[in-house]
């Protein structure tokens, strides 16, 4: 693995036939180079197949990467895949909007940015593998933090995070929501 | 052939249907706004009103709230929330209706609700409806898929290579495990029926014509043997195939055949 381009190839392929997503550490260890030219590498992957408008896509969340299908075909795949899910509901959404934008973020500022209880919407989310645990928060009562999950960017055709659609930042000035304490997450 | 008769039976039935003015577009539905929390009830009012959410007084939706909330059933479990923020317009209501009256202006920081909390709390969820919105829309628009897991990629429980002689092992302990003795022959109860011993004094009785019970008694393995063989001759007696004598007690018991 000497030049970037073997390197790049040899991800591709350590990435297609890897059960799971692999984190930048594993795929530089794997490669015997450093992380960094293992995260230039990934990126240059990603980059590509994005730009030759390949089958795949290259999914990135935080240091972690995998392999997937490329979301134009991802109708026509879905009767294959036999994944027919419902559409989320809007209460659904929203809690996972918070939950997307806010991340890592516990269940009380899901119910105070909705003003609404959340519990059964944020189960319904954790069910799906939408959202997942995370941590917890060092305040008291030590509340559990919820984020995003690969299952989500699948679900909508993300490639990261950073295409998310962009948030309206108007309460941004006004927030004093940093400052509030923390309610104990009873769950 | 047999399609023509469905055909002409399915003409009138919707013909039958226009006819009588029932649902008039089947495509035609009312659907109910759904509002998922209080905050987006107080929004819709706002928005339906084409207030601004910046400006509007928020007291003077305290009513329109309390009807909407009378008249659309909340979720029981979700009834505090809507009924925390009616409380909280109510509120408001009543201070905007004293006269005169100058709003203190609060020192510390109390739990009573203001215009201002429950303002910022709007424009904060009002953007997150229209995320959420957004997001709604990508919503298994364009699904990206991984490939799932297979059996053959479950890591195996052992990586290292069990070495051979290992086996070779194996089995010189099993060879010199002692073969298991075999099991004691099984013991069955000797059954001894009447019948049985009633074929064995007509045997003794074929020959001479007469027994002595006590001779045969003494032939027997076991009381209950013996314990049968008389029930036997109990029985001959009954049948009236022997006749028993005794002449003084304790004295032998003669069988003897009757005619």
């Amino acid at each position: 693995m000497s030049t970037a381009d073997d390197l790049r190839v040899f991800y591709e392929a350590i990435l297609f036939i890897a059960e799971r997503p692999l984190t930048s550490v594993e795929l530089a260890e794997l490669a015997a180079v450093p992380q960094v030219d293992a995260e230039t590498a990934l990126a240059n992957l990603a980059q590509e197949l994005a730009n030759d408008r390949r089958g795949l896509r290259l999914q990135r969340m935080d240091d972690t990467w995998q392999l997937a299908t490329a979301p134009e075909v991802g109708e026509r795949l879905a009767a294959y895949a036999a994944r027919q899910e419902g559409r989320l509901t809007p209460a659904a959404l929203e809690a996972l909007a918070v939950i997307a934008y806010r991340q890592p973020c516990t269940r009380g500022e899901v119910d105070r940015m909705r003003g609404v209880d959340s519990d059964y919407v944020l189960r319904s989310l954790l069910h799906r593998r939408l959202v997942v645990e995370v941590g917890r928060r060092d305040t008291p009562g030590r509340p559990i933090l919820y984020g995003t999950t690969f299952t989500f960017l699948e679900r909508f055709g993300l490639t990261s995070l950073d295409d998310l659609p962009p948030i309206e930042e108007v309460a941004a000035p006004t927030l004093p929501a940093a400052a509030e304490p923390e309610p104990v997450d009873a769950g | 052939m047999a399609l023509e008769p469905i055909a002409i039976a399915e003409a009138p039935s919707a013909a039958l249907r226009v006819g009588s003015e029932a649902p008039a577009d089947p495509g035609f539905e009312v659907q109910l706004p759904v509002f998922s929390g209080p905050l987006a009830v107080l929004l819709h009012l706002i928005e339906s009103r084409q207030l601004d959410v910046l400006t509007v007084p928020l007291a003077e939706l305290a009513d329109a709230y309390v009807v909407h909330l009378a008249s659309n059933p909340v979720d029981p479990g979700q009834l505090a929330e809507f009924v925390a923020v009616a409380a909280q317009l109510i509120l408001l209501k009543s201070r905007s209706l004293l006269p005169g009256e100058v709003v203190p202006a609060m020192a510390e920081p109390t739990d009573e609700p203001d215009e201002e909390e429950l303002r910022r709390r709007l424009l904060e969820y009002r953007a997150l409806r229209d995320v959420a919105r957004a997001l709604g829309e990508l919503d298994l628009a364009a699904p990206m898929q991984r490939r799932e897991p297979r059996e053959s990629d479950r890591p195996a429980a052992s990586v290292a290579p069990l070495p051979a002689a290992l086996l070779a092992e194996v089995m010189r302990a099993l060879a010199a495990t002692p073969e298991p003795e075999a099991a004691a022959p099984e013991i069955m109860a000797r059954e001894i029926t009447i019948g049985m011993q009633i074929a064995v004094l007509r045997a003794a009785l074929a020959a001479g014509g007469r027994v002595v019970l006590q001779q045969l008694l003494a032939t027997c393995h076991s009381r209950a043997e013996a314990t049968v063989t008389l029930l036997a001759a109990l029985e001959l007696v009954r049948r009236r195939q022997v006749r028993v004598q005794q002449r003084q007690l304790f004295g032998p018991i003669v069988l003897e055949a009757m005619a």
